[in-house]
């Protein structure tokens, strides 16, 4: 605890003259600095990338849910869970990594965007526990191999976690105290031995316990402010992280599988399915790990899906509309450019509006002129 | 029938000019403006279907790829434009202003057109398609692109277009494959990932026949159609050594690159691997039975 950084102290800190970030204009109106500030948000996550840096590719990332008590409260439309368990969770499932949610570890992210539908009935109870769910997270990623990066993502909702390791009835102040120096202990054990990375999303306030815990072992910790916000913070966990200089590096045998159609149906097979080329036993999913002969089998989508971490878009040069000769047009939907600012592809030079922009970096990882331009020299 | 409901169709015609112009003399009886033809005709009857119903058309081009319809004019709002161009045979107005411009437009790109490439810029005009339907801010429940492609796959076009694949397969954007020529792996992946329908026409006069019994149906009515298989994908990679299809091989996991044997070191990337050597035994001392 005293090597805690001087500025969080205060946490005056990060408040001081809050006033002066919003200016208000000609008619009183508060919206155009509250556009800005939404704005520049949205552009700060296409700006920051990491560069020349060595990205932990394969991923084996443990989702925790809370389903205590206080998700059922209201302050998200319709409730907590609800809006927990719709689509930003199912983003990250699009993402090439294992994700385990209350279901058998597995690659194929339908199976878990089922799971997540089916548990947005469960009734939520009770208290959280945050040994017993980090417990059960590191017994399954201990066991995974060295040159995939472990981690845990947790969505915590209450402020308080009961955990069996306090067996002394006390005041909440003290059942943190005495998990805080019990989690220390085990956040040694977590980053030093096996390396995982803890980030947690707070939905309600911040706790001491998380920020420990999270900078013990190297990952992020954010409060939400409200649902987009969520949503953004879920995003930026779909990037992969920095691998640290202690993973190894290392080739992994896979294989390719073979679809073929089945004559014949039993009860409960399914026609067709895909066969391992080394052991030729049927599988209905994909990606998954034969059984028998423990090869690895993957599709080359599955591998193309990660490639645009790899080779990420470079952002575009943002300019001011006023400077654009010629017709106002986007060249990539064809629109009028109507915002106060345009932008510019600097490879192909082509113009782009906001929304164009935002897509291009964000579902489309790509330009849509320089392809036209790529091909054509 | 749900009253907001509105399904949106895409035709992304390829119109490399080479293509066509040697199918002009294979084949005079199926030239681009017949082709045209058999897709105006699936336009129209989409339209025609519901009033909710709306329509985009897409030349694919070598170098670059242009709205047919609706054409840059047509943005501001649904029914502006041209009230000149009523049709004379009581055609319903909306149809016949559709493929004028459709007409028009692709007068206006081939005459233009400058490039000697055989390979289509699919990507390129899906990309754009993309860009430009979500800008539409309509509530479209169902969008469903019909590429119909004449000439051969670009290779150099592989990682654009799953890009492209996966941004569609998260907007929930079918892709439809309608193929002339030569069969398309790139296609054929994208209509798996995509849930669309890959075809390839046994005889190119019946375009408008296979358009409009195949891929005119939505998504919903499609489940209860006997519609042709889908094809059989070759999902094999090629690795990276050789550029050979390969079904087993080895992923970097820095970087992913497929190779065929087993390496040291990440061609690509340049990373040592960690080789799992074969545990050293320590010889046993025997003792020596002494034969007597």
């Amino acid at each position: 605890m005293d090597e805690e950084p001087e500025r969080a102290k205060r946490w005056e800190g990060g408040y001081e003259r809050t006033w002066e970030v919003l200016k208000e204009d000609e008619s009183g109106s508060l919206k155009a600095t509250v556009e800005e500030i939404l704005y520049q948000s949205k552009r700060k996550r296409v700006i920051e990338s990491h560069g020349q840096v060595r990205l932990g590719m394969m991923r084996h990332l443990f989702v925790v849910i809370d389903c205590s008590r206080s998700m059922e409260d209201q302050d998200l439309k319709p409730n907590r869970l609800t809006s927990t368990l719709k689509l930003p969770v199912c983003d990250i499932m699009h993402i090439q990594c294992k994700v385990i949610c209350f279901v058998s570890p597995s690659g194929n992210p339908k199976k878990h965007i089922a799971a997540l539908k089916k548990a947005v009935d469960t009734v939520c109870v009770g208290e959280p526990s945050l040994y017993n769910s980090l417990n059960l997270a590191i017994q399954t990623l201990k066991h995974m191999p060295g040159h995939t990066s472990r981690e845990i993502l947790i969505i915590l909702s209450s402020l308080t976690t009961c955990d069996p390791a306090n067996i002394y009835e006390m005041t909440k102040v003290n059942i943190m105290y005495m998990l805080l120096t019990f989690l220390i202990c085990s956040t040694d054990n977590l980053s030093c031995s096996l390396n995982v990375r803890v980030s947690i999303i707070g939905l309600s306030a911040e706790v001491r316990v998380c920020t420990v815990l999270t900078r013990e072992t190297g990952g992020s910790y954010h409060v939400i402010l409200d649902e987009s916000h969520f949503k953004e913070l879920l995003t930026l966990h779909v990037k992969p992280p920095p691998t640290s200089s202690s993973s190894e590096c290392s080739l992994i045998r896979m294989g390719q599988y073979r679809l073929e159609n089945c004559d014949f149906t039993l009860v409960g097979l399914s026609l067709g399915g895909y066969f391992c080329p080394q052991c030729h036993s049927n599988y209905t999913e994909l990606p998954v790990e034969c059984k028998v002969c423990g090869l690895t089998l993957v599709s080359a989508p599955h591998l193309a899906r990660s490639f645009h971490h790899l080779f990420p878009l470079e952002a575009f040069i943002e300019s001011p509309v006023e400077e654009l000769q010629g017709n106002g047009f986007c060249q990539a939907c064809q629109g009028e450019l109507k915002d106060k600012s345009i932008f510019t592809c600097p490879s192909c030079r082509s113009v782009f509006c906001v929304e164009c922009d935002l897509f291009i970096h964000d579902s489309l990882h790509c330009c849509p002129c320089c392809i036209h331009s790529q091909t054509a020299s | 029938m749900v009253e907001d409901e509105v399904n949106l169709l895409v035709i992304v015609v390829d119109v490399n000019p080479i293509w066509w112009g040697q199918q002009a003399q294979r084949e005079p009886q199926f030239t681009l403006s017949k082709c045209l033809d058999a897709v105006m005709v699936m336009g129209n009857s989409h339209m025609a279907m519901t009033r909710t119903n709306r329509l985009a058309v897409i030349a694919s081009h070598c170098q670059d790829s242009h709205f047919l319809y609706p054409s840059k004019s047509w943005r501001t709002g649904d029914s502006g434009g041209d009230d000149a161009s009523s049709s004379g045979d009581g055609k319903y107005e909306l149809l016949a202003v559709a493929n004028n411009l459709i007409a028009e437009e692709i007068r206006n790109v081939m005459s233009r057109s400058k490039g000697n490439s055989t390979d289509t810029l699919l990507a390129g005009s899906l990309a754009k398609a993309l860009c430009c339907i979500l800008s539409m801010e309509t509530a479209s429940s169902f969008v469903i692109y019909d590429v119909i492609k004449a000439a051969e796959d670009c290779a150099r076009q592989y990682m654009n277009f799953m890009n492209v694949i996966f941004a569609a397969q998260k907007q929930n954007i079918l892709i439809d494959a309608c193929v002339l020529d030569s069969e398309s792996g790139l296609l054929q992946q994208a209509c798996d990932i995509t849930g669309g329908l890959y075809l390839k026409i046994p005889q190119r006069v019946a375009l408008a026949q296979y358009l409009l019994w195949v891929f005119l149906p939505d998504s919903e009515q499609r489940s209860q159609l006997v519609l042709p298989p889908p094809a059989h994908v070759d999902y094999r990679a090629a690795c990276f050594c050789h550029r050979n299809l390969i079904e087993i091989g080895y992923v970097c996991s820095v970087c992913l690159s497929i190779f065929c044997n087993f390496s040291p070191i990440c061609t690509t990337c340049e990373t040592a691997f960690k080789i799992q050597l074969p545990q050293m035994v320590k010889p046993k001392k025997k003792k020596l039975k002494q034969t007597m």
